[in-house]
């Protein structure tokens, strides 16, 4: 091991005395023994630091007890306050009476021992250049230069070079600012290196939301969806696989895909993807057996092509419309049947707002209304329109978590098994499964759900109702609890509304966002 | 639905929290009239907090040492220090240096060496231990937090790098104040001052 050094506590106070003394040649020339309380005073000023570093609410009460009477508990509080402001830091008051009986105030202000010491070994080493480097030169002032060149040729002052760092940061606006140092040309000296780096004003646009995941469901078995991203910070491309998954449609799809999106095209406000999918379905007994009997519902396929291009436009960072069209050719179980073509013009207008409230508490409210219409003039089969709205605030605060989510939709003419609704899977209605509550699930729609979390542990409360028109609609309640450890889950569900009290048990991982950018 | 593969993957997410600590470990050790702690594998200088300090920035860290009668219970007997760690960009080596009044400082280590002397800078007084002292059996919990870090730009806009999965998956909140902790026990101190761990 090294050597073990005892630091000198006279040097950390040198600063401070140093400062002290600057003053006193002066005052002491001038200063009487004591200033008595209600003397006219007609100046006050900061010394040994600077004024304009002190916030402008103290600043501006310092400036104006000129023309105002000497009141030394005053004099204190505000000496209270540049410490309080400034943690390492000392300040005193002092005060001198003119010849003429008015007096003159000073806060003398020093770094405290604590913040004098500089605790980074290479405080040894001379600076030998400093400089900036991602930004071009006609935007350096001649100050920022001046203060750059002021600290070549002395020792590394870590602090110091800190507040230049955030110097740098004020006076470049639109810029992050980090530094480091870096070996000198020969030993002992060291290059102090600013990087600004433009900062990038927020996206206005999202994009698509990932949904990775890989889930078995105690009644649906297993099942997976893999969303990947890679791209930049506003282009992106998403390989897309789903293998026997059934977690959020009437059918179980396996398949693959890719999606393209641009959240920028030339300003922030539009955008555009690409979407395209082809899936092969697999259909649960009771599906088929509710189809027999329903042939109002649209026929089986057996494989589905979807291609999605759409444009987005930002109103402003939180309201944003996308509109576009789906075309799907649904392929027919048997080779016999022609296929079926459903195609939609699609719209959707989502509002997304997240706020901090007081403390640590977060709030965030999500809303989207959107529109699918299948139309003959896409030259689609199948002729309908489903209409969905919805809508989820979340709440946190340390590690509580509370969610609450609404959805309601409806769809009118014959549409396809895929646009139709569903209830009972590991995110709604848990506790219930789809293939009980509606088979070839429903044009009607109505749910909600309050969840909360704290820590890894998660109850919840969900009810909501998946009917079709011309059936009864019957409401289905359901409650239970879940366990999450970062991307897993464990969550048990149990109906409540019904004779037959059993859990339905979803468990997986599921990673809200995953992929790599460049 | 077969149940082979529901009991694996229940397995998996329970065996998920008890894996996270598995390869380090703490031994104490009595010298004069202090218990010192040991922590083989334990390393807090890592990733960020250490790409700064090779940047020839200077990094603190929090240390905690807590004695506990069993694991949840109050803590009888601790002891905190907060290091200020740098990193000789000519010499290639940390040093430390205490943040206290009487600070002491110690140059030329290598990593794990700088490590390992800011954990023996955290005595706690055998005295201090109480009835633990007569051959009781106590827990050890040591703690880390780095202090002043640094949030990165581009947090709010990182839903779907490589890094969110990564700290996902090693539960690293950003801006989560929490310590990290590693846990041991249960040891005993004979009332000759001898130590050991059952």
């Amino acid at each position: 091991m090294g050597s073990i050094l005892a630091l000198d506590e006279a040097m950390r106070t040198l600063g401070l005395l140093i400062t002290l003394l600057a003053v006193s040649p002066q005052m002491a020339a001038e200063q009487k023994p004591a200033v008595p309380e209600g003397t006219s005073i007609t100046s006050a000023q900061v010394t040994g630091f600077d004024i304009d570093r002190l916030s402008p609410g103290l600043r501006a009460e310092i400036l104006s007890l000129a023309g105002t009477p000497l009141k030394q508990q005053r004099l204190d509080e505000l000496a209270a306050r540049i410490e309080a402001e400034r943690p390492h830091h000392v300040a005193a008051v002092r005060t001198v009476m003119d010849v003429g009986g008015e007096a003159r105030v000073f806060f003398v202000v020093g770094r405290q021992d604590q913040a004098e010491r500089d605790d980074n070994i290479n405080a040894r080493y001379t600076v030998e250049r400093a400089e900036i480097t991602g930004v071009r030169d006609e935007e350096l002032t001649q100050a920022l230069r001046d203060a750059l060149s002021a600290v070549i040729g002395k020792r590394l002052d870590s602090p110091e070079a800190d507040r230049l760092r955030e110097r740098i940061e004020h006076d470049l606006s639109g810029y992050d600012v980090s530094r480091r140092i870096r070996r000198g040309s020969e030993a002992g000296r060291i290059r102090l290196l600013y990087e600004a780096r433009k900062r990038e004003p927020p996206a206005w646009l999202d994009f698509e939301p990932l949904r990775p995941g890989v889930v078995f469901h105690s009644e649906q078995g297993w099942g997976s969806y893999l969303d990947l991203a890679l791209g930049t910070r506003n282009v992106r491309v998403t390989p897309i696989a789903a293998i026997d998954n059934s977690d959020d449609l009437v059918e179980e799809y396996s398949g693959y895909g890719v999606r393209v999106e641009a959240r920028r095209l030339g300003t922030r406000r539009l955008g555009a993807s690409f979407e395209w999918t082809r899936f092969e379905q697999d259909w649960e007994f009771a599906t088929l057996d509710a189809l027999a009997i329903r042939p109002d519902v649209a026929a089986l396929y057996d494989t589905r092509s979807t291609i999605t291009p759409l444009v987005k436009f930002a109103f402003t960072p939180d309201l944003s419309v996308a509109a576009g069209v789906s075309i799907s050719e649904l392929e027919p179980p048997s080779p016999a049947t022609a296929s079926q073509s459903a195609n939609a013009f699609v719209a959707s207008i989502g509002y997304d707002h997240r706020w901090d409230a007081a403390s640590d508490a977060t709030h965030r409210l999500g809303t989207a209304f959107a529109i699918r219409a299948g139309s003959h003039e896409l030259e689609s089969d199948l002729s309908y329109r489903k209409y969905l709205g919805q809508g989820t605030y979340q709440f946190d605060f340390g590690h509580h978590h509370v969610q609450a989510t609404g959805m309601a939709g409806g769809i009118t003419g014959q549409a396809p098994l895929f646009e139709r609704f569903t209830l009972g899977d590991s995110r709604t209605l848990r506790g219930w499964n789809k293939y009980d509550i509606a088979p070839l699930g429903g044009d009607r729609l109505i749910y909600s759900s309050v969840e909360y979390r704290y820590r890894g542990l998660a109850l919840f409360f969900d009810a909501g109702s998946v009917w079709d028109t011309a059936d009864q609609r019957r409401f289905r309640l359901s409650t239970g609890f879940g366990l999450h450890a970062g991307p897993a889950f464990l969550v048990v569900g149990f109906p409540l509304n019904t004779d037959h009290v059993t859990a339905i048990t979803a468990l997986g991982l599921r990673v809200p966002g995953l992929g790599a950018r460049w | 639905m077969a149940s082979g593969p529901f009991a694996f993957a229940l397995l998996v997410l329970l065996a998920w929290p008890v894996s996270q600590s598995s390869a380090q470990s703490l031994t104490i050790d009595t010298t004069g009239a202090s218990l010192k702690i040991r922590a083989q594998g334990f390393s807090f200088l890592e990733g960020d907090p250490l790409a700064r300090l090779k940047d020839g920035r200077s990094v603190r860290v929090e240390l905690t040492a807590q004695v506990l009668p069993a694991p949840g219970k109050p803590v009888a007997a601790a002891t905190r220090r907060i290091f200020a760690l740098s990193y000789d960009l000519w010499e290639e080596r940390f040093a430390v240096t205490t943040v206290e009044k009487r600070s002491q400082s110690i140059t030329h280590l290598a990593l794990p060496a700088a490590e390992a002397w800011c954990i023996d800078q955290l005595a706690i007084p055998l005295n201090a231990l109480g009835t633990l002292r007569s051959g009781q059996p106590f827990w050890i919990r040591l703690e880390y937090r780095i202090l002043d870090t640094e949030s990165t730009p581009d947090a709010g806009e990182s839903g779907f790098t490589l890094q969110t999965l990564i700290d996902l998956l090693s539960r690293v909140r950003k801006n989560d104040p929490a310590p990290q902790a590693i846990d041991a026990g249960p040891f005993t101190v004979r009332p000759g001052g001898a130590s050991s761990s059952q």
